[in-house]
């Protein structure tokens, strides 16, 4: 098992370098100058060229690449071409407030999901398994830029329990991170109950309630216990989904996140922050990926990773 | 198996518990501080390196330059009490005296001089080092007089007295960033978090009296309707221009909240490609005016918020000119140009068009609005529109190539009418300058070369307003409408007084009256 997490921690390199190479082609190929953006309107076409002959855009993309990898090896992100300071300052200051989101949506969902799911299985086709499943279908039908006012008038306007954007405290966290894990909750409470109702039907259920365990028991410990594999796997591949659609919550929510961050780099075509954020974002995949599979053995030790 | 509620209720009073453990919000803002809604981030507060429009209206709190434009666009002394041009390559400024920086530190010749010389070096890499090109030298005469030499004459060169002044030693962009800089504006910088706000502390000592309000707070709020939420719960005061028309209409019978409309001098207008082989035809040109009904998207789209535009400069501007031709809503006298420029409508009312056009805009909404309304007016002669929407950073990237038919933009922050040079000088064709459309006529040429070397205001407004009446006969571009600024503030603040260049300059006058009653 070390060395399949050796090969996996090896992996991020390639996967790694195949994201940052690939981004990196696409946006220099998508017509817009940063130059343009860096120097404004007036600037004399002299001008423009000397700073794109300075900070070496007038260079072969191929020599670009190299220097961009060089630079990146030497742990050295470059200088955002817009904003003021290094990527990795604009990083470091936006990502804690993504993760911040990232973390409390998937909490939400979590939190949500697993007694939703589990009482819809224990009750099928009871008022509470509509109830589940109806919620789990709203939440698949509203996309955050409707949920998310939905949310700020009946919460923030109409009750004024809750602020309606920005990042202050607590308070703040709610509405947005309620908006971004409604999908990952609708989601999850139909995989939660799905598993549960398939393992529920197995031979080691019966032999359990044999021995005269409580069915509470019985559903908590021995079903959901083996039916979270797949649930595992839902949560890790929607983390990903909960980075990119962070990017619409934090517009709608005025939230200083990694997500706005990328929009705008890519809107002045500041290639050195895409490439940062693009970065952050891969790895925060992998991450999360890597920890999944850790969690598959955990939750089921018969899970093997080769020799 | 035995249902039990217990299970209901623990997972209820979970949920319960939290929210009620939840801390209150701390209020979100400190007394006496005005909460202002932006749409987009704020990037170099520093005058040397600000462009977007909120850099530079939030910078001119901070910081003072030597002279303000007015409502005219018209200079105005701030720092500078006067000047006088030596010679037509020599201007001369006589500072204030008694005017410090928020530190405590004087103001004065040498901070200019450090400021301008500072956007001159090119390891700087200052967006405006350009428009200081013919600037020479600067030299600081004694602690309170300036000179500045330029090595040609050149008159729109005072327009660049409105840079904001830093004290000397200001690191450069990337030095440090920017929560230290120190103006002498009548607000100070308490905080700069981009993407999320910008604080500003009053200047009790500023010299030209202290402000009326505790400080300002810059939200960050990049979406429309929540900009409008955050008005209506009370958390936000303030909203310039960032409102959409269709949003307006929520505040209008909303007692606690006034709005202004002023006539603004953000110009819209549509571009065309004159290398094109139809679009070079000045017929087809003015079929194109006069088949746009401006007042009808005016009136629909728009919400009544701008007024049909006769050329770059608006009303409000010293050398604007009133008396050129404006070609109203006029489809037969459309269809009837066509006929005559050779493009007959090949089966009448039927579905083959006269020819065909492509016309860029990028996603946002009410530009797709547009963009569609325009297409359904030139159907109606003959004129068939290819709409092609496109993210912001490519659209302008071919905008600035020339690669396009029709597109239509805004020019925004108009001072001096020598933009015309930029706009339609042959020698500013892309990439050399704005002129986008390629637009060539030597009669223009020498008027704009006359322009920019007179150091006369008189002979200037003579020589502008020759320039605009041509553009309106030749029609380069269609002049389509100057947007109206908007302001949506609460009923108890008083003394804002809205610029034409929506200029926030005014808030330092500004006092909150008394609490409002809840909406």
């Amino acid at each position: 098992m070390k060395r399949y997490f050796t090969n996996r921690l090896l992996l991020f390199v390639p996967t790694l370098m195949g994201s940052l190479t690939l981004v990196f082609f696409l946006i220099h190929f998508i017509p817009g100058d940063p130059v343009e953006v860096m120097l404004g309107e007036t600037a004399s076409s002299v001008d423009k060229e000397a700073l794109r002959q300075e900070l070496g855009l007038n260079q072969p993309l191929g020599i670009q690449y190299i220097r961009f990898f060089s630079a990146l090896l030497q742990g050295d992100l470059g200088r955002s071409l817009y904003e003021q300071g290094t990527v990795a300052e604009l990083i470091l200051s936006r990502f804690p407030a993504t993760m911040e989101l990232t973390l409390a949506a998937m909490g939400i969902a979590l939190f949500v999901a697993f007694p939703l799911g589990i009482l819809a299985a224990v009750k099928k086709n009871s008022l509470m398994d509509r109830i589940a499943l109806l919620f789990s279908l709203l939440g698949l039908a509203m996309p955050n830029f409707w949920l998310g006012p939905l949310l700020m008038i009946i919460f923030s306007i109409e009750l004024g329990w809750l602020p309606v954007s920005g990042r202050e405290g607590l308070a703040h966290l709610i509405l947005p991170s309620f908006t971004l894990g409604m999908l990952m909750a609708s989601i999850l409470i139909r995989m939660v109950r799905s598993s549960l109702l398939e393992t529920i039907h197995e031979d080691y259920i019966q032999t359990a309630r044999a021995k005269g365990l409580s069915e509470w028991r019985v559903w908590l410990k021995h079903a959901l216990g083996n039916s979270l594999l797949s649930v595992i796997t839902i949560v890790g591949l929607q983390f990903g989904a909960l980075l990119a659609g962070s990017i619409i919550t934090e517009t709608i929510f005025a939230w200083p996140g990694i997500g706005r961050l990328t929009i705008q780099a890519i809107q002045t075509r500041d290639y050195p922050l895409v490439q940062g954020c693009v970065l952050v974002i891969s790895t925060s995949y992998l991450v999360v990926n890597f920890l999944t599979d850790i969690l598959y053995h955990l939750a089921d030790p018969r899970v093997s990773y080769g020799p | 198996m035995k249902f039990k509620p217990f299970f209901l209720l623990v997972f209820a009073w979970v949920w319960v518990s939290l929210a009620g453990c939840l801390p209150s919000p701390r209020p979100d803002r400190p007394a006496g501080y005005l909460v202002i809604a932006l749409e987009s981030n704020p990037t170099h507060l520093d005058p040397r390196y600000a462009t977007d429009a909120n850099s530079v209206r939030i910078g001119g709190l901070i910081f003072n330059a030597l002279t303000h434009t007015d409502q005219h666009a018209r200079l105005q002394p701030e720092l500078a009490e006067r000047w006088e041009a030596v010679d037509e390559r020599t201007y001369l400024f006589h500072l204030k005296k008694g005017v410090t920086f928020h530190d405590g530190k004087p103001l004065t010749a040498a901070d200019v001089k450090f400021t301008y010389e500072s956007v001159l070096e090119p390891r700087n890499r200052s967006p405006k080092r350009a428009t200081l090109r013919l600037l020479k030298a600067v030299d600081a005469i004694g602690p309170y007089q300036v000179r500045f030499r330029l090595s040609a004459p050149y008159a729109p060169f005072l327009e660049n007295s409105t840079l904001g002044i830093v004290p000397t030693g200001t690191p450069s962009r990337g030095a440090s960033g920017e929560n230290s800089l120190i103006g002498s504006g009548p607000f100070s910088l308490e905080q700069f978090s981009p993407g999320e706000k910008v604080v500003l502390k009053a200047n009790p000592s500023y010299w030209g009296g202290q402000p009326g309000l505790s400080g300002l707070v810059f939200k960050m709020i990049p979406d429309a309707i929540v900009r409008s939420l955050e008005f209506k719960k009370g958390t936000v005061d303030f909203i310039q221009n960032d409102i959409e028309p269709d949003n307006l209409i929520w505040f209008k019978k909303n007692t606690n909240a006034s709005i202004l409309t002023q006539q603004g001098t953000i110009f819209q207008y549509l571009g065309m490609n004159l290398d094109h082989p139809i679009l070079k035809i000045l017929e087809v040109r003015q079929a194109i005016a006069y088949a746009i009904d401006r007042e009808a998207i005016i009136r629909h789209l728009l919400k009544g918020l701008a007024t049909p535009a006769t050329g770059l400069l608006s009303p409000s501007h010293w050398a604007y000119e009133r008396s050129v031709p404006y070609l109203p809503y006029d489809p037969e006298e459309a269809k009837r140009l066509l006929d005559h420029a050779g493009f007959p409508d090949p089966d009448g009312d039927g579905p083959l068009p006269r020819f065909k056009l492509s016309y860029k805009t990028t996603t946002l909404d009410l530009r797709r609005r547009i963009a569609e309304a325009f297409k359904e007016q030139l159907s109606r002669v003959g004129i068939e529109l290819e709409v092609r929407t496109y993210e912001w950073g490519t659209f302008y990237g071919d905008i600035q190539k020339g690669n396009f038919h029709l597109y239509s933009l805004s020019w925004v922050g108009i001072t001096d009418p020598d933009i015309y040079f930029n706009l339609f000088h042959s020698s500013s064709i892309v990439p050399y300058g704005n002129n986008r459309g390629r637009y060539r006529n030597p009669e223009i040429d020498r008027l704009l070369e006359r322009g920019r070397n007179s150091l006369s205001p008189e002979e200037r407004k003579q020589i502008y307003s020759r320039v605009q009446k041509i553009l309106a006969v030749e029609l380069p571009t269609i002049p389509l409408w100057w947007a109206k600024n908007v302001v949506l503030m609460k009923r108890n603040i008083e003394g804002f007084v809205p610029f034409p260049d929506g200029d926030l300059i005014s808030l330092k006058n500004v006092s909150i009256a008394s609490p409002l009653p809840p909406s």
